[in-house]
Protein backbone atom coordinates (compact mmCIF):
# COMPACT_ATOMS: atom_id res chain seq x y z
CA UNK A 1 0.00 0.00 0.00
CA UNK A 2 1.09 3.47 -0.72
CA UNK A 3 1.10 6.22 1.85
CA UNK A 4 -1.95 7.77 0.17
CA UNK A 5 -3.91 4.54 0.51
CA UNK A 6 -3.01 4.19 4.16
CA UNK A 7 -4.18 7.75 4.72
CA UNK A 8 -7.45 7.05 2.88
CA UNK A 9 -8.07 3.98 5.03
CA UNK A 10 -7.31 5.93 8.17
CA UNK A 11 -9.85 8.58 7.16
CA UNK A 12 -12.42 5.84 6.46
CA UNK A 13 -11.82 4.30 9.87
CA UNK A 14 -12.10 7.74 11.49
CA UNK A 15 -15.44 8.27 9.76
CA UNK A 16 -16.62 4.88 11.05
CA UNK A 17 -15.52 5.83 14.55
CA UNK A 18 -17.47 9.10 14.43
CA UNK A 19 -20.56 7.36 13.05
CA UNK A 20 -20.42 4.63 15.70
CA UNK A 21 -20.01 7.25 18.42
CA UNK A 22 -23.12 9.18 17.38
CA UNK A 23 -25.16 6.13 16.40
CA UNK A 24 -26.35 4.70 19.77
CA UNK A 25 -28.33 7.83 20.55
CA UNK A 26 -30.45 7.19 17.48
CA UNK A 27 -31.00 3.51 18.25
CA UNK A 28 -33.37 1.47 20.37
CA UNK A 29 -31.76 -0.60 23.12
CA UNK A 30 -32.22 -3.74 21.03
CA UNK A 31 -30.53 -2.28 17.96
CA UNK A 32 -27.74 -0.91 20.10
CA UNK A 33 -27.08 -4.43 21.35
CA UNK A 34 -27.14 -5.70 17.81
CA UNK A 35 -24.47 -3.22 16.76
CA UNK A 36 -22.41 -4.09 19.86
CA UNK A 37 -22.45 -7.80 19.10
CA UNK A 38 -21.68 -7.18 15.44
CA UNK A 39 -18.60 -5.24 16.53
CA UNK A 40 -17.71 -8.05 18.92
CA UNK A 41 -17.70 -10.54 16.09
CA UNK A 42 -15.55 -8.19 14.00
CA UNK A 43 -13.05 -8.29 16.88
CA UNK A 44 -13.23 -12.08 17.17
CA UNK A 45 -12.91 -12.75 13.43
CA UNK A 46 -10.02 -10.28 13.01
CA UNK A 47 -8.17 -11.83 15.95
CA UNK A 48 -8.67 -15.39 14.73
CA UNK A 49 -7.41 -14.23 11.36
CA UNK A 50 -4.03 -13.17 12.79
CA UNK A 51 -3.04 -16.74 13.65
CA UNK A 52 -5.24 -18.63 11.22
CA UNK A 53 -5.39 -16.30 8.22
CA UNK A 54 -2.03 -14.50 8.25
CA UNK A 55 -0.05 -17.40 9.73
CA UNK A 56 -2.03 -20.37 8.40
CA UNK A 57 -2.61 -22.13 11.73
CA UNK A 58 -6.35 -22.80 11.76
CA UNK A 59 -7.52 -22.64 15.36
CA UNK A 60 -10.70 -24.41 16.41
CA UNK A 61 -10.30 -23.38 20.01
CA UNK A 62 -10.12 -19.63 20.05
CA UNK A 63 -13.25 -19.38 22.17
CA UNK A 64 -11.00 -20.38 25.09
CA UNK A 65 -9.54 -16.86 25.22
CA UNK A 66 -12.95 -15.28 24.96
CA UNK A 67 -14.15 -17.43 27.86
CA UNK A 68 -11.08 -16.63 29.95
CA UNK A 69 -11.70 -12.91 29.47
CA UNK A 70 -15.37 -13.31 30.37
CA UNK A 71 -14.51 -15.20 33.55
CA UNK A 72 -11.78 -12.76 34.57
CA UNK A 73 -14.32 -9.95 34.38
CA UNK A 74 -17.16 -11.83 36.07
CA UNK A 75 -15.08 -13.15 38.97
CA UNK A 76 -13.35 -9.86 39.72
CA UNK A 77 -16.55 -7.82 39.49
CA UNK A 78 -18.87 -10.23 41.30
CA UNK A 79 -16.55 -11.61 44.00
CA UNK A 80 -13.89 -8.95 44.41
CA UNK A 81 -15.95 -5.86 43.72
CA UNK A 82 -13.59 -4.49 41.09
CA UNK A 83 -14.67 -1.84 38.66
CA UNK A 84 -15.28 -3.70 35.41
CA UNK A 85 -12.93 -1.75 33.14
CA UNK A 86 -9.62 -2.84 34.75
CA UNK A 87 -10.81 -6.47 34.69
CA UNK A 88 -10.54 -6.30 30.90
CA UNK A 89 -6.81 -5.72 31.25
CA UNK A 90 -6.50 -8.66 33.65
CA UNK A 91 -8.36 -10.87 31.16
CA UNK A 92 -6.08 -9.74 28.33
CA UNK A 93 -2.88 -10.46 30.31
CA UNK A 94 -4.21 -13.80 31.50
CA UNK A 95 -5.19 -14.81 27.96
CA UNK A 96 -1.75 -13.78 26.68
CA UNK A 97 0.00 -15.89 29.34
CA UNK A 98 -2.20 -18.89 28.67
CA UNK A 99 -1.66 -18.42 24.93
CA UNK A 100 2.09 -18.69 25.46
CA UNK A 101 1.70 -21.79 27.62
CA UNK A 102 -0.70 -23.52 25.21
CA UNK A 103 0.92 -22.16 22.07
CA UNK A 104 4.47 -23.25 22.75
CA UNK A 105 3.73 -26.99 22.50
CA UNK A 106 0.63 -26.86 20.29
CA UNK A 107 2.11 -24.63 17.57
CA UNK A 108 4.55 -27.43 16.79
CA UNK A 109 1.62 -29.28 15.29
CA UNK A 110 0.45 -28.49 11.81
CA UNK A 111 -2.81 -28.47 9.86
CA UNK A 112 -5.58 -30.64 11.25
CA UNK A 113 -3.47 -31.72 14.22
CA UNK A 114 -3.16 -28.14 15.40
CA UNK A 115 -6.87 -27.53 14.81
CA UNK A 116 -7.88 -30.58 16.86
CA UNK A 117 -5.39 -29.79 19.62
CA UNK A 118 -6.89 -26.31 19.93
CA UNK A 119 -10.38 -27.78 20.05
CA UNK A 120 -9.16 -29.94 22.92
CA UNK A 121 -7.51 -26.98 24.64
CA UNK A 122 -10.77 -25.01 24.53
CA UNK A 123 -12.80 -27.94 25.85
CA UNK A 124 -10.21 -28.41 28.58
CA UNK A 125 -10.55 -24.79 29.60
CA UNK A 126 -14.32 -25.17 29.72
CA UNK A 127 -13.99 -28.22 31.95
CA UNK A 128 -11.63 -26.37 34.28
CA UNK A 129 -14.14 -23.50 34.50
CA UNK A 130 -16.90 -26.00 35.31
CA UNK A 131 -14.97 -27.99 37.89
CA UNK A 132 -13.09 -25.24 39.74
CA UNK A 133 -16.08 -24.36 41.93
CA UNK A 134 -14.28 -22.23 44.48
CA UNK A 135 -13.08 -19.79 41.82
CA UNK A 136 -15.71 -19.93 39.07
CA UNK A 137 -18.86 -21.08 40.91
CA UNK A 138 -18.79 -24.05 38.51
CA UNK A 139 -21.86 -24.91 36.52
CA UNK A 140 -23.99 -22.41 38.41
CA UNK A 141 -22.34 -19.59 36.55
CA UNK A 142 -21.83 -16.05 37.83
CA UNK A 143 -24.29 -13.19 38.02
CA UNK A 144 -22.74 -9.76 37.88
CA UNK A 145 -24.03 -6.83 39.90
CA UNK A 146 -24.43 -3.97 37.53
CA UNK A 147 -25.11 -0.34 37.15
CA UNK A 148 -24.97 -0.84 33.41
CA UNK A 149 -26.37 1.84 31.16
CA UNK A 150 -25.65 -0.19 27.98
CA UNK A 151 -23.75 2.82 26.70
CA UNK A 152 -20.64 1.95 28.70
CA UNK A 153 -20.27 -1.49 27.17
CA UNK A 154 -21.17 -0.09 23.76
CA UNK A 155 -18.38 2.45 23.83
CA UNK A 156 -15.96 -0.09 25.26
CA UNK A 157 -16.70 -2.36 22.31
CA UNK A 158 -16.29 0.51 19.82
CA UNK A 159 -12.89 1.25 21.33
CA UNK A 160 -11.84 -2.40 21.31
CA UNK A 161 -12.94 -2.84 17.72
CA UNK A 162 -11.04 0.23 16.54
CA UNK A 163 -7.90 -0.89 18.35
CA UNK A 164 -8.23 -4.41 16.92
CA UNK A 165 -8.68 -3.06 13.40
CA UNK A 166 -5.66 -0.78 13.72
CA UNK A 167 -3.49 -3.61 15.09
CA UNK A 168 -4.67 -6.14 12.49
CA UNK A 169 -4.12 -3.58 9.75
CA UNK A 170 -0.68 -2.73 11.09
CA UNK A 171 0.32 -6.38 11.31
CA UNK A 172 -1.15 -7.28 7.93
CA UNK A 173 0.62 -4.54 6.03
CA UNK A 174 3.98 -4.80 7.75
CA UNK A 175 6.99 -6.98 7.09
CA UNK A 176 6.12 -8.77 10.34
CA UNK A 177 2.84 -9.75 8.69
CA UNK A 178 4.58 -10.71 5.46
CA UNK A 179 6.82 -13.03 7.43
CA UNK A 180 3.76 -14.60 9.06
CA UNK A 181 2.44 -15.14 5.52
CA UNK A 182 5.73 -16.80 4.59
CA UNK A 183 5.29 -19.26 7.47
CA UNK A 184 1.79 -20.00 6.19
CA UNK A 185 3.00 -20.57 2.64
CA UNK A 186 6.01 -22.74 3.41
CA UNK A 187 7.35 -22.98 6.92
CA UNK A 188 10.46 -24.94 5.96
CA UNK A 189 11.49 -22.38 3.36
CA UNK A 190 10.65 -19.55 5.77
CA UNK A 191 13.00 -21.06 8.38
CA UNK A 192 15.70 -21.60 5.79
CA UNK A 193 15.36 -17.90 4.87
CA UNK A 194 16.02 -16.66 8.35
CA UNK A 195 12.58 -16.55 9.94
CA UNK A 196 12.43 -17.86 13.50
CA UNK A 197 9.06 -19.52 12.93
CA UNK A 198 8.53 -20.61 16.54
CA UNK A 199 8.90 -17.07 17.79
CA UNK A 200 6.75 -15.51 15.06
CA UNK A 201 3.98 -18.06 15.49
CA UNK A 202 3.95 -17.57 19.24
CA UNK A 203 3.78 -13.79 18.81
CA UNK A 204 0.90 -14.08 16.35
CA UNK A 205 -0.93 -16.57 18.55
CA UNK A 206 -0.57 -14.42 21.66
CA UNK A 207 -1.72 -11.32 19.80
CA UNK A 208 -4.73 -13.22 18.49
CA UNK A 209 -5.66 -14.26 22.03
CA UNK A 210 -5.66 -10.83 23.64
CA UNK A 211 -8.55 -9.13 21.84
CA UNK A 212 -11.06 -12.00 22.20
CA UNK A 213 -10.35 -11.97 25.95
CA UNK A 214 -11.23 -8.29 26.19
CA UNK A 215 -14.32 -8.90 24.04
CA UNK A 216 -15.33 -11.72 26.39
CA UNK A 217 -14.99 -9.39 29.38
CA UNK A 218 -17.13 -6.69 27.81
CA UNK A 219 -19.68 -9.29 26.81
CA UNK A 220 -19.86 -10.65 30.37
CA UNK A 221 -20.56 -7.19 31.75
CA UNK A 222 -23.08 -6.60 28.99
CA UNK A 223 -25.19 -9.72 29.56
CA UNK A 224 -24.58 -9.86 33.35
CA UNK A 225 -24.65 -13.61 33.60
CA UNK A 226 -22.14 -16.16 32.34
CA UNK A 227 -21.70 -19.89 32.71
CA UNK A 228 -19.21 -22.28 31.09
CA UNK A 229 -21.40 -23.55 28.22
CA UNK A 230 -22.22 -19.99 27.14
CA UNK A 231 -18.72 -18.50 27.06
CA UNK A 232 -16.85 -21.62 25.94
CA UNK A 233 -19.38 -22.34 23.22
CA UNK A 234 -17.67 -24.05 20.30
CA UNK A 235 -19.98 -22.30 17.88
CA UNK A 236 -18.28 -18.99 18.70
CA UNK A 237 -15.00 -20.40 17.33
CA UNK A 238 -16.79 -21.69 14.26
CA UNK A 239 -18.31 -18.25 13.74
CA UNK A 240 -14.83 -16.64 13.88
CA UNK A 241 -13.53 -19.07 11.29
CA UNK A 242 -16.52 -18.86 9.03
CA UNK A 243 -16.70 -15.07 9.09
CA UNK A 244 -13.02 -14.83 8.16
CA UNK A 245 -13.39 -17.42 5.42
CA UNK A 246 -16.46 -15.78 3.94
CA UNK A 247 -14.84 -12.35 3.82
CA UNK A 248 -11.37 -13.58 2.95
CA UNK A 249 -8.81 -15.17 5.27
CA UNK A 250 -5.45 -13.51 5.44
CA UNK A 251 -6.77 -10.06 4.58
CA UNK A 252 -7.82 -7.26 6.92
CA UNK A 253 -11.09 -6.19 5.35
CA UNK A 254 -12.25 -9.80 4.81
CA UNK A 255 -13.01 -10.79 8.41
CA UNK A 256 -14.69 -7.41 9.01
CA UNK A 257 -17.01 -7.84 6.02
CA UNK A 258 -17.61 -11.51 6.85
CA UNK A 259 -18.51 -10.74 10.47
CA UNK A 260 -20.97 -7.99 9.52
CA UNK A 261 -22.68 -10.11 6.85
CA UNK A 262 -22.91 -13.34 8.85
CA UNK A 263 -23.94 -11.78 12.15
CA UNK A 264 -26.62 -9.72 10.42
CA UNK A 265 -27.90 -12.77 8.56
CA UNK A 266 -27.96 -14.74 11.80
CA UNK A 267 -29.85 -11.99 13.61
CA UNK A 268 -32.42 -11.71 10.84
CA UNK A 269 -33.12 -15.44 10.71
CA UNK A 270 -33.04 -16.57 14.32
CA UNK A 271 -36.10 -14.60 15.40
CA UNK A 272 -38.30 -16.58 13.04
CA UNK A 273 -36.29 -19.76 12.71
CA UNK A 274 -34.35 -20.32 15.93
CA UNK A 275 -32.15 -23.06 14.50
CA UNK A 276 -32.01 -21.87 10.90
CA UNK A 277 -28.68 -20.10 11.34
CA UNK A 278 -27.08 -23.36 12.44
CA UNK A 279 -28.17 -25.08 9.26
CA UNK A 280 -27.12 -22.01 7.31
CA UNK A 281 -23.69 -22.12 8.98
CA UNK A 282 -23.20 -25.71 7.89
CA UNK A 283 -24.29 -24.94 4.37
CA UNK A 284 -22.12 -21.84 4.25
CA UNK A 285 -18.99 -23.72 5.31
CA UNK A 286 -19.48 -26.15 2.46
CA UNK A 287 -20.32 -23.52 -0.15
CA UNK A 288 -17.55 -21.09 0.79
CA UNK A 289 -14.93 -23.85 0.97
CA UNK A 290 -16.03 -25.29 -2.37
CA UNK A 291 -16.68 -22.20 -4.48
CA UNK A 292 -14.95 -19.34 -2.74
CA UNK A 293 -12.00 -20.67 -0.75
CA UNK A 294 -10.39 -17.25 -0.68
CA UNK A 295 -13.61 -15.47 0.26
CA UNK A 296 -15.19 -12.31 -1.06
CA UNK A 297 -11.88 -10.48 -1.10
CA UNK A 298 -10.35 -13.35 -3.08
CA UNK A 299 -13.18 -13.01 -5.55
CA UNK A 300 -12.58 -9.27 -5.82
CA UNK A 301 -8.88 -9.91 -6.41
CA UNK A 302 -9.61 -12.42 -9.18
CA UNK A 303 -11.91 -9.90 -10.85
CA UNK A 304 -9.17 -7.29 -10.67
CA UNK A 305 -11.08 -4.96 -8.33
CA UNK A 306 -8.53 -5.31 -5.58
CA UNK A 307 -4.77 -5.59 -5.94
CA UNK A 308 -2.94 -8.74 -4.96
CA UNK A 309 -0.81 -8.80 -1.86
CA UNK A 310 -0.56 -6.77 1.32
CA UNK A 311 2.54 -4.71 0.54
CA UNK A 312 2.80 -2.82 -2.73
CA UNK B 1 25.63 -39.87 4.22
CA UNK B 2 28.60 -41.53 5.78
CA UNK B 3 32.23 -40.58 6.07
CA UNK B 4 31.80 -37.87 3.50
CA UNK B 5 34.18 -34.98 3.97
CA UNK B 6 35.04 -32.05 1.78
CA UNK B 7 36.25 -28.49 1.95
CA UNK B 8 34.64 -25.85 -0.26
CA UNK B 9 37.19 -23.23 -1.38
CA UNK B 10 36.22 -19.74 -0.23
CA UNK B 11 35.40 -17.22 -2.93
CA UNK B 12 35.07 -19.84 -5.65
CA UNK B 13 32.29 -21.57 -7.52
CA UNK B 14 32.15 -25.27 -6.74
CA UNK B 15 29.96 -28.00 -8.14
CA UNK B 16 28.41 -30.95 -6.36
CA UNK B 17 27.39 -33.73 -8.71
CA UNK B 18 26.36 -37.33 -8.58
CA UNK B 19 23.63 -39.67 -9.81
CA UNK B 20 20.06 -39.33 -8.54
CA UNK B 21 19.79 -40.25 -4.90
CA UNK B 22 23.50 -39.88 -4.24
CA UNK B 23 22.97 -37.41 -1.38
CA UNK B 24 23.52 -33.99 -2.94
CA UNK B 25 20.34 -32.39 -1.63
CA UNK B 26 20.82 -34.19 1.68
CA UNK B 27 24.21 -32.49 1.87
CA UNK B 28 22.56 -29.11 1.36
CA UNK B 29 19.95 -29.94 3.99
CA UNK B 30 22.70 -30.82 6.46
CA UNK B 31 24.58 -27.62 5.68
CA UNK B 32 21.51 -25.44 6.18
CA UNK B 33 20.12 -27.13 9.27
CA UNK B 34 17.03 -28.67 7.68
CA UNK B 35 18.49 -32.00 8.71
CA UNK B 36 20.50 -32.50 11.84
CA UNK B 37 23.55 -34.72 11.38
CA UNK B 38 23.81 -37.80 13.60
CA UNK B 39 27.51 -37.10 13.80
CA UNK B 40 30.22 -35.03 12.22
CA UNK B 41 30.67 -31.33 11.78
CA UNK B 42 29.77 -28.50 9.46
CA UNK B 43 32.48 -25.90 9.85
CA UNK B 44 31.81 -22.44 8.50
CA UNK B 45 34.11 -19.50 9.31
CA UNK B 46 35.70 -21.65 11.99
CA UNK B 47 32.38 -22.33 13.68
CA UNK B 48 30.49 -25.61 13.90
CA UNK B 49 27.00 -25.16 12.44
CA UNK B 50 25.82 -28.71 13.13
CA UNK B 51 22.78 -28.67 15.41
CA UNK B 52 21.89 -25.03 14.77
CA UNK B 53 18.39 -24.13 13.56
CA UNK B 54 17.96 -23.21 9.87
CA UNK B 55 17.20 -19.56 10.63
CA UNK B 56 20.35 -19.30 12.80
CA UNK B 57 22.50 -20.71 10.01
CA UNK B 58 20.87 -18.33 7.52
CA UNK B 59 21.71 -15.39 9.76
CA UNK B 60 25.37 -16.41 9.69
CA UNK B 61 25.34 -15.73 5.95
CA UNK B 62 24.46 -19.11 4.43
CA UNK B 63 21.58 -19.15 1.98
CA UNK B 64 20.15 -21.64 -0.47
CA UNK B 65 17.60 -22.39 -3.17
CA UNK B 66 15.62 -25.59 -3.48
CA UNK B 67 15.57 -28.28 -6.14
CA UNK B 68 11.81 -28.04 -6.44
CA UNK B 69 11.17 -24.34 -5.97
CA UNK B 70 9.77 -23.25 -2.64
CA UNK B 71 8.58 -19.77 -3.38
CA UNK B 72 5.68 -18.40 -1.32
CA UNK B 73 2.85 -19.04 -3.74
CA UNK B 74 0.11 -16.79 -2.43
CA UNK B 75 2.41 -13.87 -1.87
CA UNK B 76 3.41 -11.41 -4.54
CA UNK B 77 6.89 -11.40 -6.05
CA UNK B 78 7.72 -8.27 -4.05
CA UNK B 79 6.42 -9.84 -0.83
CA UNK B 80 8.47 -12.96 -1.47
CA UNK B 81 11.54 -10.76 -1.58
CA UNK B 82 10.67 -8.58 1.42
CA UNK B 83 9.85 -11.53 3.67
CA UNK B 84 13.52 -12.50 3.76
CA UNK B 85 14.89 -9.24 5.13
CA UNK B 86 15.10 -9.02 8.91
CA UNK B 87 12.86 -6.50 10.65
CA UNK B 88 15.93 -4.58 11.76
CA UNK B 89 16.64 -3.46 8.20
CA UNK B 90 14.83 -0.22 7.31
CA UNK B 91 11.88 -0.70 4.97
CA UNK B 92 13.29 1.67 2.35
CA UNK B 93 16.59 -0.22 2.14
CA UNK B 94 14.80 -3.59 1.86
CA UNK B 95 12.48 -2.31 -0.86
CA UNK B 96 15.28 -0.82 -2.90
CA UNK B 97 17.26 -4.04 -2.83
CA UNK B 98 14.13 -6.08 -3.66
CA UNK B 99 13.29 -3.87 -6.64
CA UNK B 100 16.86 -4.02 -7.96
CA UNK B 101 17.02 -7.79 -7.76
CA UNK B 102 13.55 -8.26 -9.26
CA UNK B 103 14.50 -6.00 -12.15
CA UNK B 104 17.77 -7.86 -12.56
CA UNK B 105 16.02 -11.15 -13.40
CA UNK B 106 13.46 -9.37 -15.58
CA UNK B 107 10.56 -9.94 -13.20
CA UNK B 108 9.86 -6.23 -12.74
CA UNK B 109 6.57 -6.37 -14.61
CA UNK B 110 5.45 -9.25 -12.36
CA UNK B 111 6.33 -7.65 -9.04
CA UNK B 112 2.66 -7.56 -7.97
CA UNK B 113 1.80 -11.03 -9.26
CA UNK B 114 1.42 -14.03 -6.98
CA UNK B 115 4.51 -16.19 -6.89
CA UNK B 116 2.39 -19.23 -7.67
CA UNK B 117 1.27 -17.72 -10.97
CA UNK B 118 4.81 -17.46 -12.36
CA UNK B 119 6.14 -20.03 -14.79
CA UNK B 120 8.50 -22.60 -13.34
CA UNK B 121 11.53 -20.90 -14.81
CA UNK B 122 10.44 -17.56 -13.41
CA UNK B 123 9.94 -19.17 -10.02
CA UNK B 124 13.51 -20.47 -10.20
CA UNK B 125 14.74 -16.95 -10.87
CA UNK B 126 12.64 -15.51 -8.09
CA UNK B 127 14.03 -18.06 -5.69
CA UNK B 128 17.56 -17.26 -6.81
CA UNK B 129 17.25 -13.53 -6.19
CA UNK B 130 15.22 -14.07 -3.02
CA UNK B 131 18.22 -15.96 -1.65
CA UNK B 132 20.37 -12.89 -2.37
CA UNK B 133 18.21 -10.39 -0.45
CA UNK B 134 20.42 -10.41 2.63
CA UNK B 135 23.75 -10.34 0.78
CA UNK B 136 24.89 -13.79 1.97
CA UNK B 137 28.47 -15.03 1.82
CA UNK B 138 27.83 -18.68 1.04
CA UNK B 139 25.22 -19.43 -1.61
CA UNK B 140 23.99 -22.98 -2.18
CA UNK B 141 22.07 -23.44 -5.43
CA UNK B 142 20.12 -26.66 -5.90
CA UNK B 143 19.71 -27.21 -9.66
CA UNK B 144 19.49 -23.55 -10.69
CA UNK B 145 19.43 -24.38 -14.41
CA UNK B 146 16.51 -26.82 -14.44
CA UNK B 147 13.58 -25.30 -16.32
CA UNK B 148 15.26 -21.97 -16.98
CA UNK B 149 15.59 -20.95 -20.64
CA UNK B 150 19.04 -20.46 -22.18
CA UNK B 151 18.99 -16.67 -22.29
CA UNK B 152 17.94 -16.31 -18.68
CA UNK B 153 20.32 -19.06 -17.63
CA UNK B 154 23.22 -17.18 -19.20
CA UNK B 155 22.09 -14.10 -17.35
CA UNK B 156 21.94 -16.05 -14.10
CA UNK B 157 25.37 -17.56 -14.64
CA UNK B 158 26.85 -14.16 -15.41
CA UNK B 159 25.43 -12.90 -12.17
CA UNK B 160 26.88 -15.85 -10.34
CA UNK B 161 30.34 -14.95 -11.59
CA UNK B 162 29.82 -11.35 -10.57
CA UNK B 163 28.92 -12.55 -7.06
CA UNK B 164 32.05 -14.65 -7.02
CA UNK B 165 34.14 -11.66 -8.03
CA UNK B 166 32.68 -9.88 -5.01
CA UNK B 167 34.14 -12.65 -2.87
CA UNK B 168 31.08 -14.86 -2.44
CA UNK B 169 31.37 -18.61 -2.18
CA UNK B 170 28.97 -20.56 -4.35
CA UNK B 171 28.14 -24.26 -4.47
CA UNK B 172 25.93 -25.64 -7.24
CA UNK B 173 24.14 -28.94 -7.43
CA UNK B 174 23.37 -29.43 -11.09
CA UNK B 175 22.66 -32.14 -13.63
CA UNK B 176 23.52 -29.91 -16.58
CA UNK B 177 27.16 -30.88 -17.14
CA UNK B 178 27.84 -27.86 -19.34
CA UNK B 179 27.03 -25.60 -16.43
CA UNK B 180 29.13 -27.64 -14.05
CA UNK B 181 32.16 -28.11 -16.30
CA UNK B 182 32.27 -24.55 -17.65
CA UNK B 183 31.55 -22.61 -14.51
CA UNK B 184 32.93 -24.51 -11.54
CA UNK B 185 36.53 -24.38 -10.44
CA UNK B 186 36.26 -27.40 -8.22
CA UNK B 187 33.92 -30.34 -8.43
CA UNK B 188 32.86 -32.87 -5.81
CA UNK B 189 31.29 -36.12 -6.95
CA UNK B 190 29.04 -38.13 -4.69
CA UNK B 191 27.54 -41.58 -4.95
CA UNK B 192 25.55 -43.46 -2.28
CA UNK B 193 26.24 -40.77 0.29
CA UNK B 194 30.03 -40.89 -0.12
CA UNK B 195 32.41 -38.57 -1.90
CA UNK B 196 33.95 -40.59 -4.71
CA UNK B 197 36.01 -37.92 -6.42
CA UNK B 198 37.13 -34.33 -6.15
CA UNK B 199 39.07 -32.04 -8.43
CA UNK B 200 39.02 -29.47 -11.23
CA UNK B 201 36.62 -30.15 -14.17
CA UNK B 202 39.20 -31.56 -16.54
CA UNK B 203 40.29 -34.12 -14.00
CA UNK B 204 36.76 -35.14 -13.07
CA UNK B 205 35.80 -35.72 -16.70
CA UNK B 206 38.58 -38.31 -17.03
CA UNK B 207 37.96 -39.95 -13.66
CA UNK B 208 37.07 -43.64 -14.00
CA UNK B 209 35.03 -43.79 -10.78
CA UNK B 210 32.88 -40.89 -11.87
CA UNK B 211 32.14 -42.39 -15.26
CA UNK B 212 31.34 -45.64 -13.51
CA UNK B 213 28.97 -44.02 -11.03
CA UNK B 214 27.07 -42.35 -13.82
CA UNK B 215 27.10 -45.02 -16.50
CA UNK B 216 27.94 -48.24 -14.72
CA UNK B 217 31.08 -50.37 -14.98
CA UNK B 218 32.63 -50.84 -18.39
CA UNK B 219 32.57 -54.41 -19.64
Amino acid sequence: MTRGEHLRNLVLLGACAVALTILPHALTVYRRSFVLFTMMYVVLALSWNIISGFTGYTSFGHVAFYGIGAYACAILVADYRWHWIPTLGVGAVLAALIAVVIGYPVLRLKGPYFAIAMLGAAEGTRVVATVWDSLTHGGLGISLPSAETSLETYYAMVTLMLVTIVVAYGVGHSRFGIRLNAIREDEVAAEALGINATLYKLAAFTLSAVFPAVAGGIQAYKVLYIDPPAVFFVQITIAMALMSMLGGKGTVIGPIVGAVILYTAQELTWVNFPTAHLIAYGLFIVLVARFMPRGLVGLAIDRGWVRKGMIH
Amino acid sequence: MDGCSFVVPRGKISGLIGPNGSGKTTTFNLLTGLLEPDGGQVIYNGENLAGLKPYQIFRKGVTRTFQVTRIFREMTVLENMLSVTGLGVPERVARQRAEELIAFVNLGHLRSEYGGRLSYGQQKLLEFVRALMTDPDLILLDEPAAGVNRTLLQHLLDHMHRLQEQGKTIVIVEHDMNVIMNHCERIFVMDYGVKIAEGPPAEIQRDERVVEAYFGRRR
